[in-house]
Formats: C-alpha cells, sequence, structure tokens
C-alpha cells in the first residue's frame, strides 16, 4: 500500500547481470516535496535500481507502482512521460546547439520554431527555479555545472514530478553544488520528489530528508537524515565497520626532483614554474578549466611543449618520451577513467597490459599467462570486485575500476606519478583506500595530484599550488594555515592582500 | 572592356558547370546532418541523370525527366538506408558499394542511348533581372533548373535553424543518444537525410544528362560526385559555403574547356585534372584551419534500432 504522498514506489525489485546480483529485492519509495538520498558503496546498485526507474532497463522481477497503478517503464520515453526524470552523470545534450534547442528538442509544436519565445520560456523556467542560464549560448561553451542545469531545466519543461541525480555534485565546484542544492530545496517545496544519489556524506547530512543505504544490491538501512547524529556514523551504518576517512601521512624526506616546469607557457597555460621531488605530494588545485588539463596533459605527453620548459626524471620532455620506459618512471592516472585509462571493450588482463606490456614481452611476443599471474595477484592484494581478470572493463563499477587503473599503475614502480581527480565517484572506502595508496607510493615517487577536491588536497599533499586562469597563483607548504584560508579568493582569481 | 568579355561568360559557365555539383554537395549536406556519410554520391548522380534521360526521352517532358531524375536518386541512396540503417552495415563500404553499382548500372542499361538526345531545358533570361549590368549575365542567364538551385540553399538554411524537424534532424547526426532520449525516432530522421539527400543528388545528375548536355555519353557525372563529398568538408556542412564552392569548382572546369579550346601547350590530361587537384587542396586547407569543429559529431556512427 502507498502512503499518502507517494509519488512512485518500487516494489520487490530484483535485477542481475549475469552472476552479479545488483538489486535483490528492493522496495523504495518515493515522496512527494522529499529529497531521498541514496548511499552505498561502488557496485551497491544504485545505479541499477535508477536506471529502472528511469525506463533504462526492465527488472528482472518486481514492480514499479504509479500511484496504485503498476507501471512498466521499457523506454526512457514512457519513464518521462510518466514523470520521472534523470540527470545523468553524463550529459545528453547535444554540444553544437543551444541551450534553448536542447531544452525544445523532441518537443511538440508547430512546424516552426519560435525562437523568441523559446528563449523566454527556458528564462522563466531557470528563474522559477533559482538558475542562471543564457537560453542562446552554445552547450559547447558551457562550465559543468551550467551544462547540468539545461539537464535539469529539460526535466522540469517536461513536467517531471520526480528528478533523480546521480552523483550529480562529482563534476561540480562546491560554489556549484551549493547552486544546485537551492534548486532541489525549490523543486521539493513546489511537490516535487527527489531522488539524490552521492559518495559525499556532509552533502547528504544536508540536503536529504530521508537516507536509504544499499549494500550488495540490498536496502539495509532506512533513516531519517534529522537522526543521525555524524558523518562518521552514516560511514558506518553505509559500509558496516568503523571508517575513519584520516590516513597517517608520515613525513617523506623529499629527494631528488623529478618534475621541472620552467616557464611552461601554450594554449591555456601561462608561464608555469614548478618543481616536485620524489617523496612529496603537490596538489593543484583550481576551479575546473584554469589549465589544469593543458598542464597534465603537457607533462604526460598528450600534447608537446615548447622546448626546454618540461624536464622530467632529469631528460628534456622530448628525450625523455623518445625513451620512455614503461617502468621507473612516469604513471599517469587520468581523470576519464572509462576514456583514457582503460579500453572499455577489453578484458582486466589486456587491460592490464595496456601500460605494463613492456615487462611481459619476449622478443614480439606476449607472455599473457605470467602476466595474468602478476594480474591475479594484484586483484587479490588490491581488492577488486569482482576479481576476474576475463570480465570487460565496462562491466566493473566506478570504484573498482579506478583501483585497478591503481593497481596497474603503481605495478610499474613509478616515480612520477600524476593522479586527475583520484577518488571522483569513489565511495569512502574505496576512497580511503585509494588515498592509503597514493600516500604509499609516495615514498617512491614525486605525486603531482590535480584535484577539485580541497579537503583531498588537505589530507594527502604537502605543498599546495593554486591554479588561476592557466597560472600557478601561488604555492604553499599544507601546513601553513594562513594560506589555506585564503584559497578560495585564490581560485577565484581574487588579489590577495 | 577586352577583359570583362572575355570574364563574364567565363564566370557565366562556372555557374553553369557548377549547378550540378552544387545540387549534389547540398544532397550530402543534408545526409550527413543527419548523421549518415553517404560515399555513393557519384552512384546517385548517375543514376539520377540515366532516369532523367529516359524518361524525357520517352514522354518528351523534360520537367517529368527532372522529378524522375530525383525520385532514381532517392531509390539509389534506399539501398544505402537499408545496409546502413536496418542491417548496420559500414557506411563507408556501403557508400563505395552504391558508387561502384550506379556507375556499372547506368553503363550496363545506358549502352544503347550513347550519343542520343533528349528534350531538355534551354536558358531563358530572366525579364529585369538579366539586364542587370555584370550580375545579370553571370547569373540571370541561364535554364530554370540553375534557378531552382539558387533557392535550395536559403531554404535549408531555414530548414536546419527553424524547424522543429530541422532540429531534430541534426540532434539525430549530432547525439543519437540525446535525440533518442528527448523521444525522436533517430532512424525516421536518417531515413529523410539519405532520402532527401538522394533525390538532390539525383536532381544533380540530371542537370548534366538535361541541361548541361542534352545528350547520353559514358561516364557522364565523371568524378563530380567525389567533388561532392569533398566540397562539404569545405563547406562546414553549411548550405552558403556549398555555394561558394561548387561555383569556385564551377570555374576552374570552366576555366579548364576554355584552355583547352584556346590551345595552349598544356597537355589536355594535366588541365582535366585541375578539378581533382583543387579538391585535394581544398581538403587539405579545411581540414588545416579546422579550429572549429562543424562536423556532426556521429557522422558515420551507426545507431541500434528502438525495439
Ligand atoms: N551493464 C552491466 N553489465 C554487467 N554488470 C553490470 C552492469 N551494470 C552494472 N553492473 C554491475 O552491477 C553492480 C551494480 O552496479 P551499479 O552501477 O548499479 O553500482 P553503483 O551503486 O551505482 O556504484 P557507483 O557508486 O560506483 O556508481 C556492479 O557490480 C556492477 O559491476
Ligand atoms: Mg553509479
Amino acid at each position: 500500500m502507498s502512503s499518502r504522498g507517494s509519488l512512485i514506489r518500487l516494489e520487490n525489485i530484483s535485477k542481475s547481470f549475469g552472476k552479479v546480483l545488483a538489486n535483490r529485492d528492493v522496495t523504495l519509495e518515493i515522496m512527494e516535496g522529499k529529497i531521498l538520498a541514496l548511499l552505498g558503496e561502488n557496485g551497491a546498485g544504485k545505479s541499477t535500481l535508477m536506471s529502472i526507474l528511469a525506463g533504462q532497463m526492465l527488472p528482472d522481477t518486481g514492480t514499479i507502482y504509479l500511484g496504485e497503478k503498476p507501471v512498466q517503464f521499457s523506454t526512457t520515453e514512457k519513464a518521462i512521460s510518466a514523470g520521472i526524470g534523470m540527470v545523468y552523470q553524463h550529459f545528453k545534450l547535444v554540444d553544437a546547439m543551444t541551450v534553448a534547442e536542447n531544452v525544445f528538442l523532441g518537443q511538440k509544436g508547430g512546424f516552426w520554431l519560435k525562437k523568441k519565445k523559446m528563449s523566454q520560456m527556458v528564462e522563466q523556467l531557470a528563474d522559477q527555479y533559482g538558475m542562471k542560464v543564457d537560453p542562446g549560448a552554445r552547450i559547447s561553451d558551457l562550465s559543468m555545472g551550467e551544462k547540468q542545469q539545461v539537464e535539469i531545466l529539460k526535466l522540469l519543461h517536461r513536467k517531471s514530478t520526480v528528478l533523480i541525480f546521480d552523483e550529480p555534485t562529482a563534476v561540480l565546484t562546491p560554489n556549484e553544488a551549493e547552486n544546485l542544492f537551492a534548486t532541489m530545496k525549490i523543486m521539493v517545496k513546489k511537490g516535487k520528489g527527489i531522488v539524490f544519489i552521492s559518495h559525499k556524506l556532509e552533502e547528504v547530512m544536508t540536503v536529504a530528508d530521508n537516507i536509504a543505504i544499499l549494500r550488495r544490491g540490498e536496502i539495509v538501512d532506512r533513516v531519517a537524515a534529522s537522526d543521525v547524529s555524524s558523518t562518521a556514523e552514516l560511514a558506518e551504518r553505509m559500509v558496516g565497520r568503523e571508517v575513519l576517512l584520516q590516513v597517517d601521512k608520515e613525513p617523506v624526506e623529499p629527494r631528488q626532483i623529478v618534475l621541472r616546469l620552467k616557464n611552461l607557457s601554450g594554449p591555456g597555460l601561462k608561464k608555469i614554474n614548478l618543481e616536485l621531488r620524489q617523496g612529496e605530494i603537490l596538489a593543484i588545485v583550481g576551479v575546473a578549466g584554469n589549465g589544469q588539463k593543458p598542464l597534465v596533459e603537457a607533462i604526460c605527453g598528450l600534447s608537446k611543449p615548447p622546448s626546454d620548459t618540461v624536464t622530467i626524471l632529469g631528460m628534456e620532455w622530448r628525450k625523455f618520451f623518445r625513451k620512455a620506459e614503461w617502468d621507473n618512471a612516469l604513471s599517469y592516472i587520468p581523470e576519464d577513467r572509462q576514456g583514457l585509462a582503460t579500453c572499455q571493450g577489453l578484458d582486466l588482463l589486456d587491460n592490464f597490459l595496456l601500460t605494463t606490456r613492456g615487462g611481459f614481452t619476449k622478443g614480439p611476443w606476449l607472455r599473457k599467462e605470467v602476466a595474468r599471474e602478476k594480474a591475479s595477484y594484484l586483484i587479490e592484494e588490491f581488492d577488486i570486485r569482482p576479481p576476474d581478470l576475463d570480465i570487460f572493463a565496462w562491466q566493473l563499477s566506478g570504484g573498482n575500476l579506478q583501483k585497478m587503473v591503481l593497481a596497474r599503475e603503481f605495478y610499474r614502480k613509478p616515480r612520477l606519478i600524476v593522479a586527475e581527480q583520484p577518488t571522483q565517484g569513489l565511495d569512502i572506502a574505496a576512497t580511503e583506500d585509494v588515498w592509503n595508496l597514493l600516500l604509499k607510493a609516495r615514498e617512491q615517487a614525486g605525486i603531482l595530484l590535480v584535484t577539485g577536491d580541497l579537503n583531498e588536497a588537505f589530507v594527502l599533499s604537502d605543498r599546495i599550488g593554486v591554479m588561476y586562469n592557466g597560472k600557478i597563483v601561488e604555492t604553499f607548504d599544507t601546513d601553513n594555515k594562513e594560506k589555506l584560508d585564503q584559497i578560495p579568493q585564490m581560485m577565484a582569481g581574487l588579489a590577495v592582500a | 572592356m577586352e577583359i570583362i568579355t572575355i570574364i563574364i561568360p567565363l564566370l557565366a559557365a562556372a555557374v553553369q558547370s557548377g549547378t550540378p555539383i552544387l545540387y549534389a554537395t547540398l544532397g550530402e549536406i543534408i545526409t550527413e546532418k543527419s548523421g549518415v556519410l553517404n560515399l555513393g554520391v557519384e552512384g546517385a548522380m548517375i543514376i539520377g541523370a540515366l532516369a532523367g534521360f529516359i524518361v524525357s526521352r520517352y514522354t518528351g517532358s523534360p520537367v517529368l525527366g527532372f522529378f524522375a531524375a530525383g525520385i532514381a536518386g532517392s531509390f539509389a541512396t534506399s539501398i544505402h538506408g537499408v545496409v546502413c540503417l536496418w542491417f548496420q552495415g559500414n557506411q563507408v563500404v556501403s557508400g563505395l558499394a552504391l558508387t561502384i553499382l550506379g556507375a556499372g548500372l547506368a553503363n550496363y542499361l545506358g549502352t544503347s542511348y550513347v550519343g542520343l538526345s533528349a528534350p531538355g531545358f534551354s536558358p531563358v533570361a530572366v525579364p529585369l533581372l538579366s539586364s542587370i549590368p555584370v550580375l545579370g549575365p553571370i547569373f540571370f542567364k541561364h535554364d530554370i533548373l540553375v534557378y531552382i538551385s539558387y533557392c535550395i540553399p536559403p531554404v535549408m538554411c531555414l530548414f536546419f535553424t527553424s524547424t522543429r524537424f530541422g532540429l531534430g534532424l541534426r540532434a539525430a547526426g549530432e547525439y543519437p543518444a540525446a535525440a533518442t532520449a528527448a523521444g525522436l525516432n533517430v532512424l525516421a530522421y536518417r531515413w529523410f537525410g539519405i532520402l532527401a539527400g538522394g533525390f538532390l543528388m539525383g536532381l544533380g545528375g540530371a542537370y548534366l544528362s538535361l541541361a548541361y548536355t542534352h545528350l547520353w555519353t559514358t561516364n557522364l557525372t565523371g568524378g563530380r560526385g567525389w567533388i561532392a563529398v569533398a566540397l562539404v568538408i569545405f563547406a562546414f556542412w553549411r548550405p552558403g559555403r556549398a555555394v561558394l564552392g561548387a561555383y569556385l569548382f564551377g570555374s576552374v572546369m570552366a576555366l579548364q574547356l576554355r584552355l583547352q579550346a584556346l590551345g595552349t601547350q598544356l597537355p589536355s590530361s594535366i588541365l582535366l585534372m585541375l578539378p581533382y587537384v583543387l579538391t585535394v587542396f581544398v581538403l587539405v586547407m579545411s581540414s588545416w584551419r579546422k579550429k572549429t569543429n562543424e562536423e556532426p559529431a556521429a557522422l558515420g556512427v551507426n545507431v541500434e534500432p528502438a525495439d
């Protein structure tokens, strides 16, 4: 029976992929005017459950009730017309079109597009929900936060009553996240129901009304957010054991310089100077799009810097990449785990060999059996689930995929590591693991950590560099309290007194 | 004065030789905008040319021939549609096959017509407009098919930017998943792109057999379909720039004919090569300066039919 104010109800939903049981007997109700947070470790089945609700796939068993009526969402279209809309992590927006065109794509109406009216309607709608977007702007010119607003506008324009957000803040700056929460609050005030998935527990504590926790596909706990006293308590309920999210950072004596940038300029970069020594972590923080990407690309060999600006392990960039040793050199842990770090259509063994094959060759041949042995060992050591080398990369959840990438890269015993957003989208347990792994790697390597998560920078780094508009504004030690407080101003490009 | 009397007829000839290329380029643009790469332009053109010729010859009506050419063009490209949209076949291979098929078919069916003529279109000067100095004789002393071709680019622009259907078609070519998520039938839009494109390619063929010449010869299209494929890139998928490109090629072709007629020292095969050298050059140039990428993002990527 559904209670008053229930918008939609999932009853006894189960879904499995081969041997993996992603959802088991899940019952969930989404209430009018409430934000329901869905928590769970990587691979717990949150996204699967929500894709079922959004009509992306059908459950194996179980029923969805709209009011008292059982419904079947065999396509997203059906779910949308029933008022269920999902904001995906990968935005479904046409880059080459404007905001208004994207909002109106697929909408019924006359033969002609009335551009003025479209713009007005989009502006009005955005206004109602406290958003600011230019209806005439091309999607490709927007920031992640703005793109997300367009996705939300699309759903609101379609009169969605239930909005699902799957890790919406993973790609947002703290400021943008605040705006999103404000918008969400307005939505529930207007009677909509919201499902919110996030790994950031403070966020969940501040925005959610109710919290449901999934573990291995099952709902193991439900609480009202007001009954939870701390994030630590929430973390414990979620993982089933105490999680500290604190790591011991033991001082390591910095040794020789592994990376030196001298007046590095280029598209998006202005005269960058920095030095990184073995045994230290240098965090580069800043709002996304202020030059972090070009910086990483220039260091990791994806774009060519001017000569004599980048020196890696004592070698000029060109010389370093000409020699390109597979081990004891440079490891790159890209932000784009599914695109740059792995090949989605290859199995885990082949993915393991992508960067380590130098160690498993014999003449023209790959010694796959030896590699298999090593990789199986690593999978166990890094606790990658499921522990099976023959599954494809796309079958792994985000956290496990990241651990797999780390396992591979650390196997190369790098002396220089460039890690980009290494814990984005990871649950707290996995985050803790990754942090510990990075700290351990620090003993042998210099780590350039590019992150949007200030907390991560504080916890891990020895020094912090703030990037703004293609420049490194300032670099300072992480125990310099005074400077730490000024980071937000530096990130915004405001002169610091 | 002397120079004007040479240049004006040359430019008028440029418009004329550019017109079939323009039709074909516009056809390919609409196809590619929907996300389908059709390398079979040459095949669709020659099938259109032959169909137009035969229908005009037997009915005595070039107008009927003209439409028959368009329909035959759509018919030809529908093969591409079946392969790529129904069976998810490789678009490059299917397009190449269409080119070969078209050439073979037109050769086979057309052999008995070689050297024969059919009623076609003749130039009609547009009153008033044709008496504008310089522009009049260049643009307004042609046959009706040229005038029709003037109307298509603005209509296409309007279609892409200001109609609901055009918006859907572009979405199908840019990001089919987004279009599907918005409840659009991507395959239907792609069918439209393929068939409408084929229609225009067929018309381009008809221009060759019914206006440019009134004769049937083998290999009438002579690689113009390939030039059209290249021109789409040069035009950045914009109908307006396609006009520019088509007339640029038209001038080289016209110039090359003039030079041959004047009897220069240059061997004729070198002159004949000119348009294709220009094709390569234009492609290199337009990819060189490619900072803003206008190519439909999902061009050549098949989509699974929704069940
Ligand atoms: N298409 C698929 N094919 C096979 N297995 C899948 C597929 N999608 C998900 N899985 C598996 O189902 C389980 C649940 O995955 P799901 O993506 O729902 O997790 P999640 O809770 O969203 O995790 P994360 O926090 O990492 O996003 C995982 O073990 C995953 O590997
Ligand atoms: Mg997920």
